[in-house]
């Protein structure tokens, strides 16, 4: 009857059983090849995204493009891979997006169940233990090249007394070890063209983020993710035609809340979709 | 013994009378429902007895704590896998008070051999979907009761009677949370002076359950709330999110008692 607020346990103790790769891991082994021997790849994750987080002066403001493609063809044009957990926590996904949004609503339930079942929020650190688990335990997926999913999760951390900002953001390898990031975190084919801009506003120009308000890191996220458009075909940008822009959620002290489309709108026209000279 | 049916119907009225004498004293719970929600209020001595079961539904019970946190569980582990495996909007307080929690009331409360189920439980539902709010009141023996404006429990049946009577002489659909929670303390005070009556009496039928006036209510309340304090959840169908369940905070509730505690 105890499960001690494990979801995981929970459903196994149900016979219902998460497709995550999960066996394959338990039972040591490998995923086999045609020929029944034992596939050894080099970790190939496919991640045809760009999702950015970025920890700004009242919180953390998550966003990610739209596109989900399917070698050179672009499948979707209206994919949310910003995903909201809990009042608290966001999961950008980037990566196979079948597991990436099982692992999300694993994720969603678990944090529930450990709240009802325990009568307590679960902390942080175990939040972002039971993110790791779901990585690990794809494993399998991952090595095989089909199901890799490199997150990044953020959260505001109610519970943070050091300074007025409990915005956190931490990205994932895919053994899922887990980094804190105190600036901002990237993930998707596209981050490669936008890691080294994002240091180098936080460093030297127009940063530091942390000291932006909601405005100017809209603006420098909506910019970045329109760069990582113009260099990766699996990113797209703003599409004036269909009207679709990112998505963009913002954490903070009251909570999750979506940035209108109005407001990403105005922030195009102003200062994203400008002409060259 | 049991090849004897009558020898079983007597075992499980000593049964009845058992549990009916462990319920007595239980602190009564009152279910109501509010403009902006569902409202579930008792007070009691710090062991809370107010749960959230899933995204829409909420749970509340008097009862050896025992029972309480084994059903409580089945409550939340069914719902909870039935949510995951198929959809959260397939998890239906219908559906687990009936198939699930009634049943195995009842089942244990017929099985004389083991222990008996000394509980009694209200669940709330925020509708949605074309469903209406609904509380269920599930007795020791599985009895499974619905009613769509208003539920409570409490340790008997003639506390609430006079309970009910004392709800249905006053308006408890459609208010504010401050009014239904008014409401809702004030019915609670009635059911505890009949219980605290019974209590004294030699013989439980002779307390006297007329409806009690607001000064004996108020006198109720302020003898209880010095030991006791009020225990309070919504289902708020204004709350962002898919759960709507939140606990009340004690600072919610000066309103209600500052004009006479």
């Amino acid at each position: 009857m105890s499960h001690k607020g494990d979801f995981l346990t929970l459903l196994k103790s149900q016979n219902c059983h998460i497709q995550l790769g999960a066996e394959d891991l338990n039972s040591g082994s490998l995923p086999l090849s045609a020929s029944g021997d034992a596939v050894n790849h080099q970790l190939e994750v496919a991640e045809g995204t760009t999702v950015i987080a970025v920890r700004y002066q009242d919180g953390i403001l998550i966003a990610g493009d739209r596109r989900a493609t399917a070698g050179t063809s672009v499948m979707y044009d209206r994919a949310e891979k910003v995903l909201s957990i809990d009042e608290y926590s966001v999961l950008a996904i980037s990566g196979s997006p079948a597991i990436a949004y099982e692992m999300a609503r694993v994720l969603e339930h678990s944090f529930q169940y450990f709240r009802r079942s325990q009568l307590q929020e679960l902390s942080v650190e175990g939040k972002l233990r039971m993110l790791s688990r779901l990585i690990r335990e794809n494993l399998p997926m991952a090595l095989q090249g089909i199901g890799g999913v490199i997150p990044i999760f953020a959260l505001y951390d109610l519970n943070h007394q050091e300074d007025e900002n409990g915005g956190k953001i931490y990205f994932y390898d895919a053994l899922g070890a887990h980094f804190e990031n105190a600036a901002f975190a990237v993930s998707g084919s596209g981050s490669v063209w936008i890691r080294g801009i994002l240091r180098y506003v936080d460093r030297w120009e127009g940063g530091p983020l942390a000291e932006m308000d909601l405005q100017q890191a809209t603006r420098t996220v909506l910019r970045l993710l329109d760069t990582a458009s113009e260099y990766d075909v699996a990113t797209s940008g703003y599409n004036p035609k269909s009207r679709i822009f990112p998505t963009a959620k913002t954490i903070t002290r009251e909570g999750i809340h979506d940035l209108p489309e109005q407001q990403l709108d105005e922030i195009y026209t102003e200062f994203v979709d400008v002409d060259y000279a | 013994m049991l090849d004897e049916p009558y020898r079983w119907i007597e075992a499980i009225n000593d049964r009845r009378d058992y549990v009916e004498d462990q319920l007595r004293p239980g602190s009564p719970v009152v279910g109501l429902n509010y403009d902006e929600g569902m409202l579930l209020l008792t007070v009691g001595g710090g062991q809370r007895k107010i749960f959230e079961v899933h995204n829409r539904t909420a749970l509340s019970a008097i009862g050896h704590p025992a029972y309480i946190e084994q059903l409580r569980m089945l409550a939340t582990d069914t719902a909870s896998v039935q949510g995951f495996q198929n959809s959260v909007d397939d998890v239906t307080l219908h559906r687990l008070a009936n198939f699930v929690l009634g049943p195995a009331i009842k089942q244990a409360f017929e099985s004389i051999f083991g222990g008996a189920p000394i509980i009694k439980m209200l669940l709330a539902e925020l509708g949605t979907l074309g469903r209406e709010n609904q509380f269920i009141s599930i007795s020791y023996d599985g009895t499974v009761v619905t009613n769509r404006h208003a539920q409570l429990i409490g340790g008997t049946d003639a506390i609430e009677e006079a309970m009910n009577q004392y709800l249905a002489a006053s308006n408890s659909d459609g208010g504010t949370l401050d009014s239904a929670a008014r409401l809702a303390l004030e019915t609670w005070a009635v059911g505890r002076d009949l219980s605290l009556q019974e209590n004294d009496e030699s013989d439980p039928n002779e307390a006297d359950a007329s409806p009690a006036d607001t000064a004996q209510i108020h006198d109720v309340l302020k003898k209880e709330l010095k030991e006791g304090q009020i225990e309070a959840a919504v289902l708020d169908a204004t709350r962002r999110g898919n759960s709507k369940f939140r606990l009340l905070q004690p600072e919610e509730f000066e309103n209600l008692t500052a004009d006479w505690l």
